[in-house]
């Protein structure tokens, strides 16, 4: 890894005794404790519900722990709030399942949303991006194929498209950890493999540290190295992912594997 | 063959709750008729007795003196650029006032109520009613009623545009959030282009509301066509009064044509 | 992997080449435009722009004068002309009601002929541009300065809006419904009466409630002209400037107005729950 000098230094992550309970009763984590070091690649493999998704927004904040620490590099995430909640968030790239990108808005400034912990306020709110920040934002963009989008509105993309731009956004921010929250569970196949391919080449070329939740075993197996199950909230499975076997899945699902499992059963 | 006694269950519906919904609107339809509590007389005999003299006005509305249209060109331009000024004013302060009564973008409940009530107080206030305050208040003219004008914009706007706001689909807010962003860059980068054609179509809306209230603002003194309106009706010049209020609906349709395409063009 | 797309910081790789931002000239024009048509239309009021900056001043003398220590020596008679507003707009809503569904009806398509159908829509529009003040003001020549003319009014007026509400439920619920009855050989009247009356009658039914909850606002602007009711009572001691009596009056009409809305709103929210409810019985 010495040829790809990275911007920004990749962070490790731990969590140390996680518990998430909703404001309803709902215990989406138990006990969770788990640390990815620096430039890893982890899968978080679990049926819907769980609690893969809550896993990967304590790491952001986005949800806050009940109990347990969260850390990520030099941040602990757990009771963060304000400034420095956003500074810590703006080391952390994300990549959502429905894209969240603004419809309306064209390509480029979706992209420059990924400098919104890095800018000031005022070139916010004029619409001045500096040209540092102009300059990440069409880097970003060319690097996952898009330069060509840049002044095309989000709503006019396709779903590979449009994750493609969610993960330029991500870029934009220099991360030192990139979460991904079920990042192809709405595109087709084909469209999945090459997100899921730049998102290992993302992976291999910055030493970014990745965590990518998704409930389809080949995936997982084929593009991460390290696989973390989840059922109920529990951790049941940790190790590397290339070795899984049909029965390790069988535990961390709660049943036996169905042709859904299973993505290349999908096309 | 014999036919074969059919059960019937029992009819659903719940005769009591009908009869006493049905009672209720009876009894408050006759409170409504009773003078003495401050009901109304319907006094429909005077129909009978004098349909004649309103069949004469009729009569008289049906022949409009078009020689004095050209006295109406300058109330009339008085009542449109008072239905724009109001209009543009409302729609720049709706803006901020909009995403602070909307929860995805302000997250405070507190000035997000705060906002909402004193909304919800001024759009109690008939708009007559802040024009004859107003009148009173800074005098007559065309100040009171762009003041009118602007504040039943401003309740139209902030309520039908907030509602909407909170009923759609915020994925972006979640990855502007993501990525670090205080509530303020979330809104102004993404929020507000998302809902701009909300905006737009409100706005066009309360400009054509706007030109059929100003027509009127003049009867309690607050500029515009009203005033030489009310002033031909108190000289029982019907053949003037009946070209004024044609003139009105002329421009009302031609408004409503022209917000019709801007409105095509801008949603 | 010497190549770091990515990272642009510190690779020295050119800039990448943006493809060229697309012309905002004609957006540009039209706003600029639109700018200046505003600014001439602000200039051009007849308002004293120097004596603007004492204006909140002065608004705020009123307010103080008004809302400090209202006077509610005046309330009994304030409730008893707010009862007169209400009966107004309820009698208006039920006489724009009764008139403008079977006329919205007979306006929808698929109901009735299309000469009738043109010519009532064209009422709607022509009447949907008439402002309630001018009707008012052609009635009292027959039924005098009254509140009777009053909740007239509110029921002509009403007619064209709501009619064109009517219109398009009815339209909105015809496809399914419809063609069950007309295919067990029913009339136009039979599938108004079987199909499209009972898909529509809870969205009719909110509208009425809805077309009072606007008739509320729009009696006291008739009031103000003489009708009688709160308008009036507010118009007279406006112009008596007794401001403590007019904040009272103010705070009442305010306070109406929002606890009627409250309850149409929730009556309304029962009714169209209540048919979601219904349908989805119907269909399991």
């Amino acid at each position: 890894m010495e040829a790809g000098t990275t911007a920004s230094t990749s962070w490790p992550v731990e969590l140390r005794d996680v518990s998430v309970t909703y404001p309803n009763g709902t215990k989406a984590l138990q006990n969770v404790s788990l640390r990815v070091e620096p430039g890893e690649m982890v899968s978080i493999v679990g049926l819907s519900g769980s609690g893969k998704s809550t896993l990967i927004r304590t790491i952001n904040g986005l949800v806050q722990a009940t109990s347990g620490e969260v850390s990520v590099g030099p941040y602990a995430m757990v009771g963060l709030k304000g400034r420095r909640l956003r500074e810590a968030r703006g080391h952390i790239g994300m990549i959502f399942q429905g894209f969240n990108l603004a419809e309306r808005t064209d390509v480029f400034h979706n992209v420059l949303v990924g400098r919104f912990a890095h800018s000031s306020a005022f070139r916010t709110l004029l619409g001045l991006p500096s040209k540092t920040d102009r300059e990440l934002a069409l880097r970003a963009l060319d690097s996952v194929g898009m330069l060509e989008k840049v002044w095309s509105r989000a709503n006019a993309l396709s779903g590979g498209q449009k994750q493609r731009v969610a993960i330029a956004r991500a870029l934009t921010q220099e991360p030192s950890v990139m979460l991904a929250d079920e990042p192809v569970a709405s595109l087709d196949p084909p469209t999945a493999h090459g997100v899921m391919s730049d998102l290992r080449r993302i992976n291999r070329e910055q030493g970014l540290t990745v965590l990518v939740n998704i409930h389809l075993m080949d995936l997982a197996r084929q593009y991460t190295t390290r696989m973390i199950g989840l059922r109920d909230g529990r951790l049941v499975y940790d190790g590397p992912a290339a070795a899984a076997t049909d029965a390790d899945f069988e535990q961390i699902y709660g049943r036996p594997i169905q042709a859904r499992d299973k993505l290349e059963s999908q096309a | 063959m014999t036919t074969r006694e059919l059960v019937v269950p029992p009819r659903p519906g719940n005769r009591i709750r009908n009869s006493l919904i049905i009672a209720a609107f009876v009894a408050f339809t006759v409170a409504t008729c009773i003078p003495a509590i401050g009901g109304i007389e319907l006094d429909v005999a005077s129909i009978a007795r004098n349909w004649r003299n309103g069949a004469d006005k009729m009569l008289q509305l049906m022949q409009p003196n078009f020689e004095f249209l050209p006295r109406t060109w300058a109330p009339m331009l008085e009542t449109l650029q008072m239905a724009l000024v109001g209009a543009v004013g409302a729609a720049i302060v709706s803006i901020p006032l909009t995403l602070w009564a909307a929860r995805p973008t302000n997250p405070n409940s507190f000035t997000r109520h705060v906002v909402r009530t004193i909304v919800n107080i001024n759009r109690a206030v008939p708009d007559l009613v802040f024009a004859t305050v107003l009148v009173a208040m800074v005098g007559v003219g065309a100040l009171p009623g762009v003041i009118t004008l602007f504040l039943f914009n401003i309740g139209i706007i902030v309520k039908l545009v907030s509602e909407a706001i909170d009923s759609a689909d915020h994925g972006y807010m979640e990855a502007g959030r993501a990525a670090g962003g205080t509530q303020l860059k979330i809104n102004r980068v993404t929020a507000l282009p998302q809902s701009l054609p909300l905006f737009a179509n409100q706005w066009l809306y309360s400009l054509e509301l706007n030109v059929r209230i100003s027509a009127i603002l003049g009867i309690v003194g607050a500029g515009g066509i009203g005033r030489l309106l009310d002033e031909r009706r108190a000289f029982y010049a019907y053949a003037d009064v009946s070209i004024i209020i044609l003139e009105i609906l002329v421009v009302v349709i031609l408004i409503e044509i022209l917000s019709n395409l801007l409105r095509r063009r801008l949603v | 992997m010497t190549q770091t797309a990515p990272a642009p910081s510190q690779t020295q790789a050119p800039s990448p080449s943006a493809p060229p931002r697309p012309s905002k000239l004609w957006p540009t024009v039209f706003a600029i435009a639109a700018g200046a048509v505003v600014l001439v239309a602000t200039a051009g009021l007849d308002i004293a722009w120097s004596e603007l900056p004492e204006l909140p001043g002065q608004v705020w003398h009123y307010l103080v004068l008004m809302f400090a220590s209202p006077d509610w020596e005046r309330l009994p008679r304030a409730l008893f002309e707010t009862w007169r507003s209400i009966s107004m707009a309820w009698i208006g809503a039920i006489l724009c009601v009764i008139v403008s569904i079977p006329l919205g009806m007979l306006a929808a398509k698929g109901v009735g002929p299309a000469w009738l159908r043109t010519g009532l829509r064209g009422i709607f529009a022509v009447l949907r541009a008439v402002p309630e003040v001018i009707v008012a003001l052609v009635l009292l020549t027959v039924t005098g300065l009254t509140p009777f003319t009053g909740a007239l009014a509110l029921g002509i007026a009403g007619i064209g809006t709501q009619g064109k509400w009517v219109y398009e439920t009815i339209e909105s619920v015809q496809e399914g419904a419809s063609e069950a009855v007309r295919a067990a050989g029913g009339s136009t009247a039979a599938v108004t009466r079987w199909a499209l009356w009972p898909a529509a009658a809870p969205s009719l039914l909110s509208f009425a409630l809805y077309r009072f909850e606007i008739n509320i606002r729009t009696s006291a602007v008739l009031g103000l002209v003489g009708a009688g009711g709160i308008g009036s009572m507010l118009s007279n001691y406006t112009n008596y400037r007794q401001w403590d009596t007019v904040g009272m009056l103010l705070i009442v009409v305010v306070v109406a107005t929002m606890i009627i809305d409250a309850i149409s709103g929730r009556i309304r929210r029962r009714i169209m729950e209540g048919a979601k409810v219904r349908d989805l019985a119907r269909s399991l």
